[in-house]
C-alpha cells in the first residue's frame, strides 16, 4: 500500500505520510484524509517511516509519539538530520495531552500536533493548514528563487564584488566579481571564514560590522592576490538583520583598478599642466632674463671701467717705452702683438656697452663680404699663430644692405673668438655668403622666430669650424646672456647673447648647430634690403663693397 | 721755456704716471698728479694747471662733480679741463677727443698720440 501511494506522488498533490504502529489509528486518518486532494502514504514503523520519507520526500509527516522500537522523537531527530528528509514537514500525533511532549516535538523541528484521540475534521483541517502553509512555503520558496536569480544576476553583473556572510562571517555567496577581486573562486570562498583572509583591515571591519552592527567603510585597501600584484580597494560592511536578529552581513568590494587607470589618466593630464605650467615658468625665466640684460648696462659700465684703465695703462706704458727705447726688429713685433691684444680687448668691452646701451644702429650701404673681409683681418694674426686656415667661399653676387658695419664686425669677431677658441689648435675656419631661397630645413629656431619662410630669398652668411661641436643639451642655452663653458675669466658667456642682439637688430636671425662632419657651424640669414630688387638688377657688385 | 702745467686726476694711480711719463717725455709739460677726486680742487689751487685731465669714474668723487667745482670757484674757472672716460666708446669719441654737450671727453684706452693732440688743441692757442 505505501509502495503503491508512494509511486502516485505528484509535483503539485500535497504527499502525506502516515506513521503508526497502530492499524486502526492509520485508518481513522486515513479516512479522515482520503478523498481530498492529497497523496497518502503509510508506514507501521519508524524504520520503515525512514524508509519512505526518504524515497518519497513527503511534504507532510503525521507521526505517532508512542511507537515500539523508534519513538516518534527519535524518527524526526533522524528525518531532520538527513538532508534528504529535513524539508519534510512532520506533526506529531499525541495521545499525551502533554505539554513537555509538545514542547519536545517543536524543539525537533515538528511544525505541530494532533492530540489522540483523533478528530478526523480536527486532523483534516490541521493537514489542510499545513498544507496551504506548505504551498505557500513553496511558492514563496518559488518567488525567492526567481528573487534569487534577479538578485544573481544583478550580483553577477556587478562591477562590485559581493561577499554575503552570516552572522559567523563565514561566507554564504560569493558574486563573480567578488571571486575575480579576491583572486579566488567561489567554491573555495563558499564556508571559508573571513579570518583567513589578509589584510587585517578586511577582517576588522567584518569584525566589527557584526559586533557593532553598524555599516564599515574602509578606503583604499590593498587586496592580496595569490601570485599576483595587490589590487586597491574600497571596503563597505553592511550587518543583515531580520527583525532584531543579525543574520549576517555583506561585504561590497570596489575594485579601485579601473579608477586608478582613471586617476593615471588625470594624472597625465596633470603632467601636461604641469608641462606647460613649466614652460610658462621657462618663458618667465626668459623674462627676467630679459630683465636682467638691462643691469647689463650698470654691470658692463664696472666692467668697462675696470677693464679700460688697465688697458690704459698698458697702451700708455708701451707706447711710452715705444718711444723712448730703441727698438730691434723682434721687439717692435712684441710691440705689435701688445697693441694687438689691447686692441681686441677694447673691441670685446666697447661690445659689452654697447649691446647693454641698445643704441640705435648706425646703417650704411654695406658689402656683407666687406664686414667679413674686414673681421677677418682682425683675427688674422691670430688665426695664423693658432695655426688655424681659413676657407671663404664668398658670393659675389650678395646683394648689399643696411648695416651697422662696427656692430656687424663684432659679430664675426664673436663667431670668429668662439671658433678660435673651439678648435683650439690646427683647424679650419670656413666663412661662406650666397644668396638662397631658404627651405624649411634651412629655418633654425631663431629664422622661424624671426619670422622667415620657406621660400623666402635671403642672404646666408656660414661660419664653420672643425672643433668639437657644441653638446646637445648646451644647444638651447648658447645664446643665454652669461652662458659658457669657458673657465672663469676665460668667457663672459655674453659672446653670442651681444651676436644675436646685434643679429637681430638688424631684422636677421642666427642659429648654431652641428655639423653633421663634426664641429660646429653658425648661421646667419637677412633679408636683401627693401630695394635690393634694384641690387639684383646689377649683374656684379664689387666684393668690396663701396 | 715756459712749460705748460698739467694736473691728472684719476684714481688709477699707474694712469696717472703713464700719462705723466709720455707727456714729461715730450719735455713740452709740466705734470702732476692726483689720485683722489676729493683733493682735485686743492691741487689745482695749489699747482694752478693750464689744464685737468678728470677721470669722470673715482669712488670718491666724480670728475664731473669736480668739474662743476672748479666751475664755481673764481680763481679756476678759467682752466681747461677734459674728461677721461671707460664708459664712453671709441667709436663716439673717434680718434682723439669728443666734444658732448661742450665737454671734452677722451676714451680709454688713451693713446699717446691721441693724448698729445688732445692737449695740443686745449692748449694752443
Ligand atoms: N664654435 C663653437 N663650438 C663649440 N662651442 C661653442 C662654439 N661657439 C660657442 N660655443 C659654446 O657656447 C658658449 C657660449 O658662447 P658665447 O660666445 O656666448 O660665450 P663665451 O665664448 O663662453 O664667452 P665670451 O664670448 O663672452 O668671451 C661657449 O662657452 C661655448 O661653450
Ligand atoms: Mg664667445
Amino acid at each position: 500500500m505505501t509502495e503503491d501511494a508512494a509511486k502516485h506522488e505528484g509535483e503539485r498533490t500535497p504527499s502525506i505520510l502516515m506513521v503508526d504502529d497502530i492499524p486502526a489509528n492509520l485508518r481513522i486518518l486515513y479516512e479522515s484524509l482520503k478523498g481530498r486532494d492529497y497523496r497518502l502514504l503509510i508506514a507501521n514503523s519508524g524504520a520503515q517511516a525512514l524508509e519512505v520519507a526518504k524515497r518519497a520526500s513527503p511534504d507532510l509527516i503525521l507521526l505517532d509519539i508512542m511507537m515500539p522500537d523508534m519513538d516518534g522523537f527519535e524518527v524526526c531527530r533522524r528525518l531532520k538530520a538527513d538532508p534528504e528528509t529535513k524539508d519534510s514537514a512532520v506533526i506529531f500525533l499525541s495521545a499525551l495531552d502533554d505539554a513537555a511532549d509538545k514542547i519536545r516535538g517543536l524543539e525537533l523541528g515538528a511544525v505541530d500536533y494532533v492530540s489522540k484521540p483523533f478528530n478526523p475534521d480536527e486532523v483534516a483541517a490541521r493537514v489542510d493548514t499545513h498544507c496551504k502553509i506548505l504551498l505557500l512555503e513553496r511558492e514563496l520558496a518559488n518567488r525567492n528563487r526567481q528573487l534569487e536569480l534577479v538578485r544573481d544576476r544583478i550580483l553577477n553583473s556587478m562591477a562590485e564584488g559581493v561577499v554575503g556572510v552570516d552572522a559567523d562571517a563565514r561566507v554564504r555567496f560569493v558574486n563573480p566579481a567578488a571571486e575575480r577581486i579576491l583572486g579566488a573562486d567561489a567554491q573555495h570562498l563558499l564556508g571559508r571564514r573571513l579570518e583567513d583572509w589578509e589584510p587585517e583591515q578586511l577582517k576588522r571591519a567584518i569584525t566589527r560590522a557584526l559586533a557593532e552592527r553598524r555599516e564599515i567603510v574602509v578606503d583604499g585597501l590593498s587586496l592580496p592576490r595569490a601570485g599576483r600584484e595587490h589590487l586597491p580597494a574600497d571596503l563597505r560592511v553592511a550587518p543583515v538583520c531580520a527583525s532584531d536578529r543579525l543574520e549576517g552581513a555583506v561585504v561590497v568590494l570596489r575594485d579601485l583598478s579601473d579608477r586608478r587607470r582613471v586617476e593615471a589618466k588625470l594624472d597625465r593630464t596633470s603632467d601636461e599642466l604641469r608641462q606647460s605650467h613649466r614652460e610658462l615658468k621657462e618663458a618667465q625665466m626668459q623674462l627676467i632674463q630679459a630683465a636682467k640684460l638691462e643691469s647689463v648696462g650698470r654691470l658692463a659700465a664696472g666692467v668697462a671701467h675696470e677693464v679700460k684703465n688697465p688697458l690704459a695703462i698698458v697702451q700708455l706704458g708701451l707706447d711710452y717705452l715705444a718711444q723712448v727705447v730703441e727698438l730691434d726688429g723682434t721687439s717692435i713685433e712684441v710691440v705689435n702683438d701688445m697693441q694687438h691684444a689691447i686692441s681686441r680687448a677694447d673691441t670685446v668691452v666697447r661690445g659689452l656697452v654697447d649691446f647693454s646701451r641698445e643704441r640705435d644702429l648706425d646703417l650704411k650701404p654695406y658689402s656683407m663680404n666687406r664686414i667679413l673681409a674686414d673681421s677677418l683681418q682682425l683675427v688674422r694674426y691670430e688665426l695664423v699663430q693658432r695655426q688655424i686656415a681659413v676657407e671663404t667661399a664668398l658670393s659675389e653676387t650678395v646683394p648689399s644692405r643696411m648695416y651697422d658695419p662696427d656692430k656687424m664686425q663684432q659679430v664675426f669677431l664673436n663667431l670668429f673668438m668662439n671658433a678660435m677658441h673651439a678648435m683650439d689648435r690646427v683647424g679650419t675656419l670656413t666663412v661662406a655668403t650666397e644668396t638662397i631661397v631658404v627651405a624649411q630645413d634651412d629655418l633654425g629656431t631663431h629664422a622661424k622666430q624671426v619670422g622667415f619662410l620657406p621660400g623666402d630669398r635671403l642672404i646666408r652668411v656660414r661660419v664653420e669650424d672643425t672643433g668639437p661641436g657644441i653638446q646637445p643639451q648646451d644647444l638651447e642655452r648658447l645664446f643665454d646672456p652669461y652662458f659658457t663653458t669657458k673657465r672663469q675669466g676665460e668667457g663672459s658667456g655674453l659672446g653670442l647673447s651681444v651676436t644675436r642682439n646685434i643679429v637681430t637688430l638688424h631684422g636677421g636671425s642666427i642659429d648654431l648647430e652641428n655639423r653633421p662632419g663634426g664641429g660646429a657651424r653658425a648661421v646667419l640669414l637677412f633679408r636683401p634690403a627693401q630695394d635690393s630688387a634694384k641690387e639684383r638688377d646689377e649683374p656684379k657688385e664689387d666684393p668690396a663693397g663701396r | 721755456m715756459s712749460q705748460k702745467k698739467i694736473l691728472l686726476v684719476d684714481d688709477e694711480q699707474a694712469l696717472t704716471r703713464m700719462m705723466r711719463l709720455n707727456l714729461e717725455q715730450t719735455g713740452r709739460y709740466e705734470v702732476r698728479e692726483e689720485n683722489r677726486g676729493a683733493n682735485a680742487v686743492r691741487a689745482a689751487r695749489e699747482f694752478m694747471p693750464d689744464l685737468i685731465f678728470l677721470d669722470v669714474m673715482m669712488p670718491d668723487m666724480g670728475g664731473d662733480e669736480v668739474a662743476e667745482q672748479l666751475k664755481e670757484d673764481p680763481t679756476l674757472k678759467h682752466i681747461r679741463y677734459a674728461f677721461l672716460t671707460a664708459i664712453i666708446t671709441k667709436r663716439e669719441t673717434g680718434t682723439g677727443a669728443a666734444e658732448i654737450s661742450g665737454e671734452t671727453f677722451l676714451a680709454k684706452p688713451v693713446k699717446r698720440e691721441e693724448l698729445l693732440a688732445v692737449v695740443e688743441e686745449l692748449l694752443g692757442d
